[in-house]
């Protein structure tokens, strides 16, 4: 064998920035287009654009400088040394590709922060045309791709809007790691966001795509070349799925501290750690329907076109199949969050943390067995429903038991009412009423009225909104006094929570009754006389819009014009990651902390620090 | 029941819990029987559906109510009441609880879904279990009656959905297509929804009754009105620029005599066009079917 | 503090422009102008709205893309006899129902037609269906009842030339109908119903009754 003297001094120095990111992916989606119509099949431009789209995003990584470290390697030239934490303190670290998880954090945090707005404006759009019963403010086609911006920009961000900025920053400091495991996954996972985003609002210049985030074929290929940007934007969200997932069960299972045993893991690790399991196996399922329908539409195969040999039921087992556990891996992190921030501010441990964690893996698994469910009226063998209603209904037992451990947690407690606490109360009334109505929806012969009507709306409105919504929120004014170091305003939290949560109930109670009233989803005119209900939600939904409005400027205001850094301990709570000084150091414990005790172990005698953490001076836990 | 054993400190609270949530519970049902519940009761499978509606809310009142009042008693009474941090008692868990809970979930589930499914088995379901829900391809063999004329009591209805459109033909009388849906009263009917291009599906609100419309698929729904009057037609699934607007208000329960001399008239005026259209058959495939002109 | 203020000022300047352009790109992206409320419609359907006989768009995005001109928004009164002449210019493609090459909701039923047949002789009368296989789109107003089948240019008609297809219908009370055309005809589509059939200027639009 032969060993190089010593390893070249070249380097593939493509600097690692969102700017020269932008530069390559505009000729990369040249490049693309003119590949496509070269080779395409058809005269239509699919190929082009899909082509475009994905050589943009590629040049888009190289750009940021994904290609220097595997190419540096394959050549055998000297790598570029890792982005040092230590150094570059500046703004400039959250424009570049940066392996610190706390900047990939506070990366997403951001971009999501301006995705939920333009989704949340699709929003305010959407009621605005409700206003009147007859698609006159907003045209029939720009209603119907209005609902598939909306949808699928929601989609894109709640699948990574805890995930992303809470799962990214807190994890390893929630285990005493120094580090990610694969930090690389890590930023692939962010820096395919902001493209997925680009990609899925350039379909406004095709005129928007038909079909609402379902994309059920044929209609997803007979719609326009905006299709495209609905198939490669989901495509990327799938990798990013998967490789957050990847990361975050590597990171989990292989780079917890010594002492940091399973059974002492915060909740919200393990609510981490299991939407990672969902995410790891459903999205690739998304990804391959993804690229049967790009065939369809681009090379005329017809793996969904009935008259051809094919069957859209194909797509509609795929696209549920990750479906369905997609949508729990919205909530399992929520309730991770739930149960995590509970015990801190009810000053008790967490009341039967081993149940806890069962229900979390019940609702796990059991969500990979529901997924027909969506289709009990759509023609599939009748003898199929009984199995789909009673799995569907079995899940409410692993989400009880979610409720179990809250409320346990909550019995004769010193229950300290901040801001985080407000919102989880919030999330257990409005959950409640998501789960309930989950269950008219799974009952075969109510299904039949409600399926596909605004109760199903409001039903998912509930648990996402409702449920993950509030439980970000949460999330935000807990854990972002150590993420900024800035305190949120908690006078402007209250009115913020009390307004969201009023709004809210007020925006999407009345749905359950409007669909109760036959006014089918996705619909731009409707019954005249549910004309008053509407506008009444339309008015709520205002307000709604009103109170993410004041949570972003408290944001802002915390953010940049609270002068006063929050304390390192701000609840004087016991668990990791609030034990470490803030701002959090480059490195996050100056040596890996040696864990003796569990997060929550609140008014046990005698009970230990949560772990040794070398002479690092911060807040001591344990009030 | 040795294992329940209940503390002291737990007394008061589960008292006051207990009589707080019996007395709103049972409010709260009376106030859900109260309620009449949509699709009310012009088709048999109409009024099932209503009354497992009510059903669900009357199980489901006392859990919503138990887990609300739960969460505000401990908001009111168990919120911290001194200035400094103090430690609740250090309760880890009380498993009897925990399987009590499980238990009682779990017999709530399964009885709901053992009454569905015995609901799914009576015959009086838009989709009853065991019944032919579709048939793919030719030689799918369950396609109920795909020939005109079927000697069933059934009346055998085809909904042919096309952007943005239904219509129907009636198998017993020479496959006559009309624009708009009549059913005579009292009368079972099978109902046989197919797509000429994409999904649609074929939602008669008032009746009970949502299919989806695939192409190149006969999906069978039952229904059966025992109330004349007119009920409402939409498009359930999206389906393109006029979804929205997928709609026919025009549909009829008449009494039998009525649906005669409207099907005798609906085949006068067929006469014209029916040579031109296909013969009836669970499903078609019209030209073109690909990216053609 | 003053810099930081400016650049929150600054920022919030640049997403409420972003979002202002956001709205605005569906709330005032309609459809063409209205004409004023009449109750003679004449209009043209052509095989690509770039070159048509009375009311080209050669400027239009989609130059080949059918279409009924010279709009597709119009203003009736309410409860009104409507007079709708249509010079169609296209040739047949066929229709996806069959069912619709019959005459639904006209006065009398039926429609006047002046055409070319088989031999490219010029033909003139009153009728109350047309062959499926002829068609070339529809004129069809659901709400109304309404569906009038549009014969197409036969093969052997002089170039360049048109069938005239007049009928009337009463109109209801007022609101806004869609209208729409059966026939498949959006050349390149999946079952041709896709681009033109789905966009709002071209085979789709709505009647208005004031």
């Amino acid at each position: 064998m032969v060993v190089p003297e010593r390893v070249s001094e070249r380097r593939l120095s493509i600097p690692n920035n969102a700017i020269t990111g932008i530069l390559f992916a505009i000729p990369g989606y040249f490049a693309g287009v003119w590949l496509g119509t070269l080779f395409g099949l058809n005269d239509d431009q699919n190929t082009g654009v899909i082509l475009g789209y994905i050589f943009a995003t590629v040049a888009f990584l190289a750009g940021v400088g994904f290609l220097n470290y595997p190419f540096e390697r394959l050549f055998g030239w000297r790598v570029s040394p890792l982005t040092d934490p230590d150094e570059n303190r500046g703004v400039g670290r959250f424009f570049r590709l940066s392996l610190d998880h706390k900047v990939i954090g506070l990366q997403y945090l951001v971009t999501i922060l301006i995705m939920l707005l333009f989704g949340g404006i699709g929003a305010m759009m959407i009621r605005t045309s409700l206003l009147v019963p007859d698609s006159s403010i907003t045209p029939s086609g720009n209603y119907i791709s209005l609902i598939g911006l909306h949808s699928v920009m929601m989609i894109f961000i709640t699948s990574a809007v805890i995930v992303g900025p809470f799962g990214n920053y807190l994890v390893p400091l929630m285990i005493g790691a120094r580090r990610m495991a694969f930090p690389r996954l890590e930023a692939l996972s962010f820096w395919v966001v902001p493209p997925a985003a680009v990609i899925l609002a350039a379909a406004t210049f095709w005129g928007g795509f038909p079909t609402g985030w379902t994309g059920y074929p044929p209609l997803s290929e007979q719609a326009s070349q905006a299709m495209d940007s609905y198939i490669v934007g989901f495509a990327l969200i799938a990798v990013a799925l998967v490789t957050s997932a990847i990361n975050m069960l590597a990171t989990i299972i292989g780079l917890r501290a010594p002492g940091m045993t399973w059974t002492r893991l915060p909740m919200f690790v393990w609510g981490i750690f299991t939407t990672s399991i969902l995410g790891l196996l459903a999205a690739p399922v998304l990804a391959a329907a993804l690229f049967m329908l790009t065939l369809d539409r681009t090379t005329q195969t017809s793996f969904f076109l009935a008259s051809n040999g094919g069957s859209n039921y194909l797509w509609e087992n795929l696209f549920w199949f990750f479906g369905h556990p997609e949508v729990y891996i919205f909530i399992l992190p929520a309730f991770g969050i739930i149960m995590e921030i509970v015990p801190h501010f009810a000053r008790k441990p967490l009341w039967g943390y081993r149940t806890g964690v069962v229900g979390l893996f019940g609702v796990m698994l059991l969500s990979f067995f529901v997924w027909q469910h969506h289709l009990f009226v759509s023609g599939i063998a009748p003898v199929l429903r009984p199995f789909y209603m009673l799995s569907t209904e079995l899940i409410s037992i692993p989400t009880g038991i979610i409720f179990l451990v809250t409320l346990g947690t909550l019995w004769r407690a010193r229950v300290w009412f901040t801001v985080p606490m407000l919102f989880c109360m919030g999330f257990l009334f409005n959950f409640l009423i998501g789960g309930v109505s989950g269950v008219y929806l799974s009952d075969v012969p109510t299904d039949v009225t409600l399926h596909g009507s605004y109760f199903s709306m409001a039903h998912f409105h509930y648990t996402i909104m409702g449920g993950e919504i509030f439980a970000l929120m949460a999330a935000a004014y807990y854990w972002l006094p150590k993420m900024t170091g800035k305190m949120l305003s908690p006078t402007i939290g209250r009115i913020h929570f009390w307004w969201m949560f009023i709004a809210f109930n007020s925006t999407f109670f009345p749905l359950f009754i409007v669909g109760l009233l036959n006014m089918p989803r996705r619909v731009s005119s409707y019954d005249p006389a549910l004309v008053g209900l509407n506008r009444w939600v339309t008015i709520s939904a205002y307000f709604l819009f009103g109170s993410m409005v004041l949570f972003a400027a408290n944001l802002i205001y915390s953010w940049f014009f609270v002068a006063r850094p929050a304390l390192a301990n701000p609840w004087h709570a016991r668990s990791l990651e609030w034990q470490v000084p803030t701002p959090v150091p480059a490195r996050n414990f100056e040596r890996v902390p040696l864990v003796v005790a569990g997060p929550y172990d609140y008014g046990i005698p005698n009970a230990r620090p949560v772990a040794d953490l070398g002479g690092v001076v911060g807040a001591t836990g344990g009030g | 029941m040795g294992v329940f054993r209940i503390e002291e400190a737990d007394r008061p609270h589960l008292l006051r819990l207990l009589i707080i949530w019996v007395v709103l519970s049972i409010v709260g049902i009376l106030a859900a029987l109260q309620i009449h519940y949509p699709p009310y009761d012009q088709s048999v499978q109409g009024l099932d559906q209503s009354r497992t509606l009510a059903l669900l809310t009357v199980l489901a009142t006392p859990v919503f109510i138990g887990v609300v009042i739960m969460v505000l008693y401990s908001a009111i009474y168990f919120r911290r009441t001194t200035t400094e941090l103090v430690d609740g008692p250090p309760m880890l868990g009380n498993t009897p609880v925990q399987i009590a809970w499980i238990a009682i979930s779990a017999v709530l589930v399964l009885f709901l879904a053992v009454f569905g499914i015995v609901t799914l088995a009576s015959s009086n379901v838009a989709q009853a279990v065991g019944t032919p829900g579709r048939s793919i391809g030719q030689s799918g063999g369950q396609t109920g009656s795909g020939t005109i004329g079927g000697t069933g009591p059934e009346l055998q209805v085809q909904v042919v959905a096309q952007q943005w459109y239904f219509t129907y033909r009636y198998a017993d009388y020479g496959g006559v297509e009309t624009t708009h849906l009549y059913l005579p009263v009292d009368r079972p009917v099978e109902l046989h929804v197919t797509s000429l291009d994409i999904i649609h599906s074929f939602w008669a609100y008032q009746l009970g009754v949502k299919a989806d419309a695939n192409p190149g698929v006969d999906n069978i729904f039952h229904v059966t009105a025992q109330k004349t009057g007119s009920f409402q037609v939409r498009c359930a699934e999206l389906c393109g620029l006029w979804h929205g607007h997928m709609a026919d208000s025009e549909g009829q329960v008449v009494s039998q005599s009525e649906f005669d001399t409207w099907i005798a008239q609906q085949q006068k005026d067929y006469e014209v066009i029916s040579k031109a259209v296909p013969s009836y058959a669970p499903f078609y495939f019209p030209e073109p079917l690909l990216k053609a002109g | 503090m003053i810099r930081r203020l400016s650049f929150t000022a600054a920022g919030v300047v640049v997403v409420i422009v972003l979002v202002v352009a956001f709205v605005g790109l569906f709330m005032l992206r309609k459809p063409g102008p209205l004409e004023g409320t009449t109750t003679k419609l004449h209009l043209e359907t052509v095989a690509a709205v770039g070159q048509a006989n009375e009311w080209p768009r050669p400027n239009d995005p989609h130059p080949d893309w059918v279409g009924y001109l010279p709009t597709t928004t119009w203003k009736v009164p309410a409860n009104s006899t409507i007079q709708v002449q249509i010079d169609q210019e296209d040739g047949a493609s066929g229709l996806r129902n069959p069912f619709w090459g019959k005459v639904f909701g006209t006065e009398g039923g039926n429609m006047h037609v002046t055409y070319f047949d088989d031999k490219g002789n010029p033909q003139e009368g009153d009728m109350t269906s047309i062959d499926p296989t002829q068609a070339a789109h529809t004129f069809a107003i659901p709400d109304l009842g309404v569906f009038v089948p549009l014969l197409g240019v036969g093969d052997n008609a002089p170039p360049g030339t048109q069938n005239t297809i007049t009928f009337s219908f009463k109109t209801r009370g007022p609101g806004i109908y869609r209208w729409q055309c059966f026939v498949p005809c959006a050349a390149g589509t999946l079952f041709g119903n896709g681009g033109p059939m789905q966009t709002i200027g071209y085979m789709g639009g709505t009647l208005i009754v004031t």
